[in-house]
Parts: structure tokens; C-alpha cells; sequence
């Protein structure tokens, strides 16, 4: 689609994480024209999620980020004589280690293809070669090889046909299951054209003979089910994030649920923390005295401030030591530090350990019995519905468009303008880079860490019970000294991140090694890898550890907290956004963003809530809407709060407000 | 949050290439105006028509694409939730018809996969520039399994009854579901309901 973009705006916005995004959306709500462009073909950067074929080629990308091939600087001859170039980044360097692992059958694995991706049409051209190539491979990975025409659906001027007699059943994934299972254990030999054929079996004896076991072969076919986060976080249900969707109403544009459990793993066992006043009193695990204790602790938590001389003395020293002093036993000692605070046992201090009780504390029961939210389809939603908030207030949106060069102008040393890989001139008063595009040259200076991430597909959950829909967080306290806790965050099929009867696994911590070194000792101790061997007899059950189908393993720089003066050379119109740090809320990309916002527009209103559709009076000739509304935005003003929803657990934060 | 308003509540959502007419269509049908200029959308999500089929009120919540699909970057989550897809193209522009099987491609991708999709070719009171033979667009469409409806916002041809007669299948469709969903395995929502009043809070 050959469409102009215009060249002068106020505000440019390059890369499309969090941060990014709530800067845009909050400039185009206060009139700003904004342009957010990112080079990727995906929106959210190392915020993003992908489907399993997404995330296959994404895997691929980061893996053979061999030949940055240089485009010639042929930008260079635009710059004028007044003018200097600060040149960003083509290649994005934040992703290292890459390694994919499959442990479930993998038999007809090379010629299937995710449902429903279509091959490249000509008619889309992309921008430029280069990209082309690298969207297309997008496409049609997994397979190398082509797809024998099983699922294409060609449309061409002259004639349209549909070879596709199978892609309608393939919507109906219900029922495909057994099916596919059939398949993959009995039939390795065969080839994905005779897969459609099979898919006719009949299914009832399939299923009568085989228990559920995931295939390689299965994942692919339903990989548009998976959601996959390249960050796993969680909403604090009493925190920046929240207030900022539910006040910007950008919160209409996602849905959340609520995340099930609380988890622990001591000496070898995953058990359930209690942590509401409710959970205490039910817990079987715990006895009379115990609940006692923690209640009481608990009910200290809340207002500890009120109590210093509680904790005078142990101010200077570690939260664990000063649980020690407490009347707690062992088990509750671990259940507060590791997964209620969720501070650091080797270098977290009193107050921080009580800080973060205490936010925990406040966060139960706003929408559940847990402190957290996940959003549905996973966290590279939430940048996405910013976006949307940008575009509905006139802000344009490039996918796919890189910038060569930000332009500075010598006499005022400000950034006038950008110069993107067409050459274009854009223009703009401020400009807003993510970290990630900043030049090698520019971060020399840059001191960054890193974060340990690690995703798995696996057959069941780390700890059963008669829900298979569960959403868990668990943290693992580190073995030796020195190494850091790992944070688990389970998410059932429920949350739409992964298909049924799989569990998707996300491991987080910050890195002392590569991911792999970081973590594989924790997943061991979970789960089972080797995805072949038959199950242990029925009796020994309740006790065998769930089995990974698919793993990888990648670190990501973690580029919070880095201060702007260590960036070389940048005009003080280029604000720069940090990607995802390795904390389990998303505090700092919000604070971060409200930060930058203020500088750039310290006199307006930071995200505020948006007209109501339904009040919004059209000016014009015409009609009126249906409705006699109301029109200024301020009286519109309708906070949406989550606990109006009342579709169990799933908060959609209601989009119907009041007709009066 | 009135639920006595209306007694169904759906969300569609418009897809297409820039300038086939989608913004017309939405305004055309909630408020009776052809705009003669783009833009004056500025700051709306989407666009509320109540109608009543059958003496049962259904609310019809109709969001546009907000600009971003001109440079092909509309974002996943807006065809996350949504019942019903009008994907439009212009009869007139070829090029609008030939760009179908990417949409669809994202459909499949981003949708639900209960999602009805209805095709418009718009524009028809510019017979004498067509493009696109109905009898085409009719084979794409049945080879898809979509519906299939020409119409012109200008002359207001058919844009009701795209509507309308959508409106009529996700009614009928939500009652297949409703009936369905009591067997069905997990879906969003489902699950243990969380009483918001009855607090769990230690205070």
C-alpha cells in the first residue's frame, strides 16, 4: 500500500514496547500529532507475544543475526552542512542464547504448517527486500519445505479458487484433538498431504485407545492458539498499571483474569500458599497455631508503619533475619519471604520486606483472591491497546519502518528530524527512541544486565488439582548464595496463551549465566524432560512430575535504570524508553512513561480518560446519534472499575457506561 | 451497566484496506450521514446503534480500524473480542479485492474462531468504475463460507440491511452457544465467580 506519510509531526515515537506506547497514547490524547513507527513487523518489541510459528522464526532471527548487511549510507547525502547525523541501530542486539529444545514426538513435524497461514500475496509488496524476505520466512515457518497445498488459498484476478476443503474443520479445533494423536503415533511415514486425508478417521476409537499426549506435530497445527510472552509479567491489582488502563480507559481494549494461586516449593514439593484471610482458615496445610501466627503477622503487615518499634532494631538488617525473630515457623517464614514479599533472602532489607507484604496485602481482593491480573492472549496486549488509544486520537502507525538517522541541527544542538529507510524526511519536536535502536556507538558508555528467560510448553500442571485451570506464580528460592530466586508463572489454557490440554511455563530471573545455565537446574526439578517415556502405572500418579514437550531458552538485556547521561551525545529532545526490566510488575515502563511525558508536556494532563462513545456529539449537518449525549469530555469522565464485571473470574472491565 | 437496556450486546469490527469505505459504512448506519471528508473521527472508539429485531433489543457496538490498517499495522488486540468481522473492500479498486486473502489471513490468526465474517464490496453507485464483478466476489466469498453483501454508503444501498441482517445470525448464533456452552470445555470467564463485595482483604 503505497501511502504517503506525511513528514512533519510533533512527537516521533520509535519501537512500540510499553513505554513507548503509553508515551504515544498519552501525546496524541493531549493533541500532539504523533507518528510511532517500529522496524519490526510485530507491535511491542521485547514486550511482545507470538503465536508458535511467531515465535519459531523469531527464535530463527535471533539465532542468525550473522550478516548485518550494510544498506550504504546513502542516507548520509541528505544531511546538510548545519546538520549532524546520530545513526540508530539496524539489528536488534538485546536477545542472546537462543536455544529451542523439543522433547515431544516430532514425526510429521517438517511438513506442517500453523493453520491458516497463508502464503506472501504479491499484492502486499513489502517495503523493502530485505524484509520481504524476512516476512515470508515469518510465514511459512516451521517448514522449510512448502506446504503441498494443504491449507493455501489462492485468490488471483482471473479465477478464485480455494484448495482448502480442510480449513473450515480446522476452526473447530475441539474436536480435532484425538485426531491428531492418532496420527502422530501411528503414522510417521506419512506425508502432510495425506494429513488431510486421515483427519477424516474416525475419531471415537482414536480417543478410546490413546491417553492425551501431546505431539510436536500438534503444537505446530495449533499454533495460533499460543500466546507466547517474551517477558512474563503480572498486573499488581493495586498498581501503576492498573490505575493508569482503568483511569486512560485503554483498560476497554483487554480483558483480564485473575491469577489462581500462590505457590511455594520447599524441600522438593509444590504446595499452595494461603494468603487471604479466607485461604488461612480453609488451609489444611497449616495448623491451628500456625494460622494464628500468620494472621497476625499478616494483620501487622498491613500497618506496620504505625508499629516502628516492632522493627527499630532490625531496620538496618535482612528481612529474613528478622523473620527469624518473629513468631513464625519455618514454613511460614518461607511462605512470607518467598512468596508473598518475593524480596531477595540474601540482600533484602526489613523495610523492603514489609513494604512489599504490605503491597501485597492491599492488592488482595480488589478482583480475587490472589494480588494479580494477567491479561488475556498475554502481555503484548498491553502496549498494543495504548497503540490503539494513540491511532483512535489520530496517531499513524508504521510497522515494518526503520530510521536510518535522527538529525541534529549543529547551531541549536536539538534533533529536527529523522531520515527513514525510503529516505524520507520526517520532522518533529521531540522524538522518542527505545533503547534498543540507540547505535553501539551511542551506548558505549552502557553498562547493562541482564535477564534469564526461559518459556516451556509442558503436559500438566506443576501442581494438580480438580481445576486444570489454574494460574500460578511460584518462586524458587536459590540453592547456593549468591544466585538469584526464579520466578515461575504458570498459565493454563484458559488465558489464551496456550492450547488445551498444555500448560505454558514462564521462568524469569535475573542473569548470572546464560539462560540456560540460569535456569535448567530449576526446570529439572519440576518436570520431566524426557517426553518419551511412558507414564509410570496409574498408582504412582499424584506424584510424577508434569513433562515438557517444548523449551527455549534466551537472555534479554535488561536496559532499566540505566541513566540518560550515560548515552553519548544525545539532544535533549530525545527521550530514550528502557524494554522490559526483570521485576514481576510493570511499575517502572509506567513510570517511565509518565516521567518523559512530563518533561516533554509538563503542563498537560497525563493520559485522562477519553470521551465516552456513547456521549460523543457529532458536529456536522447531520443527525444526532441515537442517543442525546453530553459533550465535553470532562463530565464523560466514567472510571471503569474492574469489580463491575461479573463474569467470574474474567474481569472485563466493562465498556457499557451509563445512558442517562 | 444497565443489562435491561438490551438484550444482546455484540461487538463488530470493521477490516479492509484505507479508503474502501468502512468509516462511511459505521456512519451511514449509526447516524444517517455520508461524510463527504475523512477525519472527523478523531477521538471515537467505536459507535453504538441500538435496534430492535423481533422486539428484542440488540446493542450493536461498531469499532473502526482507527487509521491503522493504512499502513498495515492495526493491532491483534482489536479483533480480539470481536462477534462479528465486516471485512470491506471497494468494487472499484481491484487492488482493495486482490488484499482480501491477507485479511483473512489475519482473521484466522487474531480472531476468535466463532467470529462471523461477512464480505461488503462497497461503492456500488459508482457502477460505471467497477473493478470487481459481483460474480467474483461472489465466488470468493462462497469458497470462504462468508456472507456476501454489495452496498453504498453514499446512497445509503444496503447498509442497513448488512446490519440488520447481521445482527439477526449473531442473535441466532449466541443462542446456539448459549445452549452449547453449558457442555463445553473452558472458555474465558468460566470458572469459580469471584464475589467483588465479599472482600478477602485483612481490614
Amino acid at each position: 500500500m503505497a501511502d504517503n506519510l506525511p513528514s512533519e509531526f510533533d512527537v516521533v515515537v520509535i519501537g512500540t514496547g510499553l513505554p513507548e506506547s503509553i508515551i504515544a497514547s498519552a501525546c496524541s490524547r493531549s493533541g500532539q500529532r504523533v507518528l510511532h513507527v517500529d522496524s519490526r513487523s510485530y507491535y511491542g518489541g521485547n514486550w511482545a507475544s507470538f503465536s508458535f510459528s511467531g515465535l519459531l522464526s523469531w527464535i530463527k532471527e535471533n539465532q542468525e543475526k550473522t550478516d548485518v548487511r550494510e544498506d550504504g549510507e546513502d542516507w548520509r547525502k541528505l544531511i546538510l552542512k548545519t546538520e549532524e547525523a546520530i545513526s540508530l541501530n539496524k539489528q536488534d542486539n538485546t536477545i542472546q542464547h537462543v536455544e529451542d529444545v523439543c522433547y515431544a514426538c516430532q514425526d510429521l513435524a517438517e511438513d506442517v504448517k500453523e493453520a491458516g497461514a497463508l502464503p506472501k500475496l504479491p499484492a502486499f509488496e513489502a517495503s523493502d527486500t530485505r524484509e520481504a524476505a524476512q516476512e515470508s520466512e515469518k510465514e511459512s515457518l516451521p517448514v522449510q519445505s512448502q506446504s503441498l497445498g494443504t491449507e493455501n488459498c489462492e485468490i488471483s484476478p482471473e479465477s478464485v479458487t480455494c484448495n482448502d476443503p480442510e480449513s473450515m474443520t480446522e476452526r473447530k479445533d475441539a474436536e480435532m484433538t484425538s485426531e491428531r494423536e492418532n496420527l502422530c503415533d501411528a503414522a510417521s511415514d506419512q506425508s502432510a498431504l495425506e494429513t488431510g486425508k486421515t483427519e477424516n478417521v474416525s475419531t471415537a476409537e482414536a480417543a478410546a485407545l490413546k491417553p492425551k499426549k501431546i505431539t510436536y506435530t500438534q503444537i505446530v497445527k495449533e499454533g495460533r492458539r499460543f500466546n507466547i510472552d517474551l517477558i512474563s509479567k503480572l498486573l499488581y491489582s493495586q498498581g501503576l498499571l492498573i490505575d493508569l488502563l482503568t483511569k486512560s480507559n485503554v483498560s476497554r481494549y483487554a480483558e483480564f483474569k485473575n491469577v489462581t494461586r500462590i505457590l511455594a516449593f520447599q524441600e522438593g514439593r509444590v504446595e499452595q500458599v494461603p494468603c487471604s484471610r479466607a485461604d488461612v482458615f480453609n488451609s489444611k496445610q497449616l495448623t491451628m497455631v500456625e494460622k494464628r501466627m500468620l494472621m497476625k503477622f499478616l494483620t501487622f503487615c498491613l500497618d506496620y508503619e504505625q508499629h516502628p518499634e516492632e522493627y527499630q532494631d532490625y531496620k538496618e538488617r535482612k528481612f529474613s533475619e528478622y523473620l527469624k525473630t518473629q513468631k513464625l515457623t519455618s514454613n511460614l517464614q518461607h511462605f512470607i519471604l518467598h512468596s508473598i514479599s518475593m524480596v531477595s533472602e540474601a540482600d533484602s532489607g526489613t523495610i523492603d520486606g514489609l513494604k512489599a507484604t504490605k503491597h501485597f496485602l492491599q492488592c488482595l481482593g480488589r478482583y480475587g483472591n490472589t494480588p494479580f491480573l494477567f491479561p488475556l492472549y498475554g502481555q503484548g496486549e498491553i502496549p498494543q491497546c495504548f497503540c490503539r488509544m494513540c491511532a483512535v486520537f489520530g496517531g499513524i502507525y508504521c510497522l515494518r519502518h526503520s530510521v536510518q538517522c535522527l538529525v541534529v541541527d549543529k547551531e541549536s544542538g536539538r534533533c529536527k528530524a529523522l531520515i527513514d529507510h525510503f529516505g524520507q524526511r520526517i520532522s518533529a519536536n521531540y522524538f522518542v527512541v527505545e533503547d534498543s535502536y540507540l547505535s553501539e556507538k551511542t551506548c558505549t558508555n552502557v553498562c547493562y544486565r541482564q535477564i534469564s528467560r526461559a518459556v516451556l510448553i509442558t503436559d500438566q500442571s506443576v501442581l494438580k488439582t480438580d481445576s486444570d485451570q489454574q494460574i500460578s506464580i511460584l518462586t524458587v528460592p536459590p540453592v547456593e548464595r549468591g544466585q538469584p530466586a526464579v520466578r515461575i508463572i504458570e498459565l493454563c489454557s484458559s488465558t489464551m496463551t496456550c492450547m488445551r490440554n498444555t500448560y505454558l511455563v514462564h521462568f524469569t530471573c535475573s542473569s548470572t549465566k546464560t539462560a540456560k545455565e540460569d535456569l535448567e537446574p530449576v526446570v529439572q526439578k519440576l518436570f520431566s524432560l524426557n517426553a518419551e517415556t511412558e507414564r509410570e502405572s496409574e498408582n504412582g500418579g499424584g506424584l510424577e512430575k508434569p513433562r515438557v514437550l517444548w523449551a527455549v531458552y534466551f537472555n534479554m538485556r535488561d536496559s532499566s535504570g540505566i541513566d540518560r547521561n550515560s548515552y553519548d551525545t544525545l539532544p535533549s529532545n530525545v527521550y530514550v524508553c528502557s524494554g522490559p526490566d526483570c521485576a514481576l510488575g510493570n511499575d517502572y515502563a509506567v513510570k517511565q512513561a509518565e516521567t518523559l511525558f512530563q518533561e516533554m508536556f509538563p503542563k498537560e494532563e497525563f493520559c485522562p480518560p477519553p470521551p465516552n462513545p456513547e456521549d460523543i456529539i457529532y458536529d456536522g449537518d447531520g443527525t444526532q446519534p441515537e442517543d442525546p449525549g453530553f459533550s465535553s469530555s470532562s463530565n464523560a469522565k466514567t472510571e471503569p472499575s474492574p469489580e463491575e464485571s461479573s463474569d467470574g473470574d474474567s474481569c472485563k472491565v466493562s465498556e457499557e457506561h451509563h445512558e442517562e | 451497566m444497565s443489562m435491561e437496556d438490551y438484550d444482546f450486546l455484540f461487538k463488530i469490527v470493521l477490516i479492509g484496506n484505507a479508503g474502501v469505505g468502512k468509516t462511511c459504512l459505521v456512519r451511514r448506519f449509526t447516524q444517517g450521514l455520508f461524510p463527504p471528508g475523512q477525519g472527523a473521527t478523531i477521538g471515537v472508539d467505536f459507535m453504538i446503534k441500538t435496534v430492535e429485531i423481533n422486539g428484542e433489543k440488540v446493542k450493536l457496538q461498531i469499532w473502526d480500524t482507527a487509521g491503522q490498517e493504512r499502513f498495515r499495522s492495526i493491532t491483534q488486540s482489536y479483533y480480539r473480542s470481536a462477534n462479528a468481522l465486516i471485512l470491506t473492500y471497494d468494487i472499484t479498486c481491484e487492488e482493495s479485492f486482490r488484499c482480501l486473502p491477507e485479511w483473512l489471513r489475519e482473521i484466522e490468526q487474531y480472531a476468535s474462531n466463532k467470529v462471523i465474517t461477512v464480505l461488503v464490496g462497497n461503492k456500488i453507485d459508482l457502477a460505471e468504475k467497477r473493478e470487481v464483478s459481483k460474480q467474483r466476489a461472489e465466488e470468493f466469498s462462497e469458497a470462504q463460507n462468508m456472507y456476501y453483501l454489495e452496498t453504498s454508503a453514499k446512497e445509503s444501498d444496503n447498509v442497513e440491511k448488512l446490519f440488520l441482517d447481521l445482527a439477526c445470525r449473531l442473535i441466532s448464533e449466541a443462542r446456539q452457544n448459549t445452549l452449547v456452552n453449558n457442555v463445553a470445555s473452558p472458555l474465558p470467564g468460566e470458572g469459580k465467580s469471584i464475589s467483588y463485595l465479599t472482600c478477602c482483604n485483612f481490614n
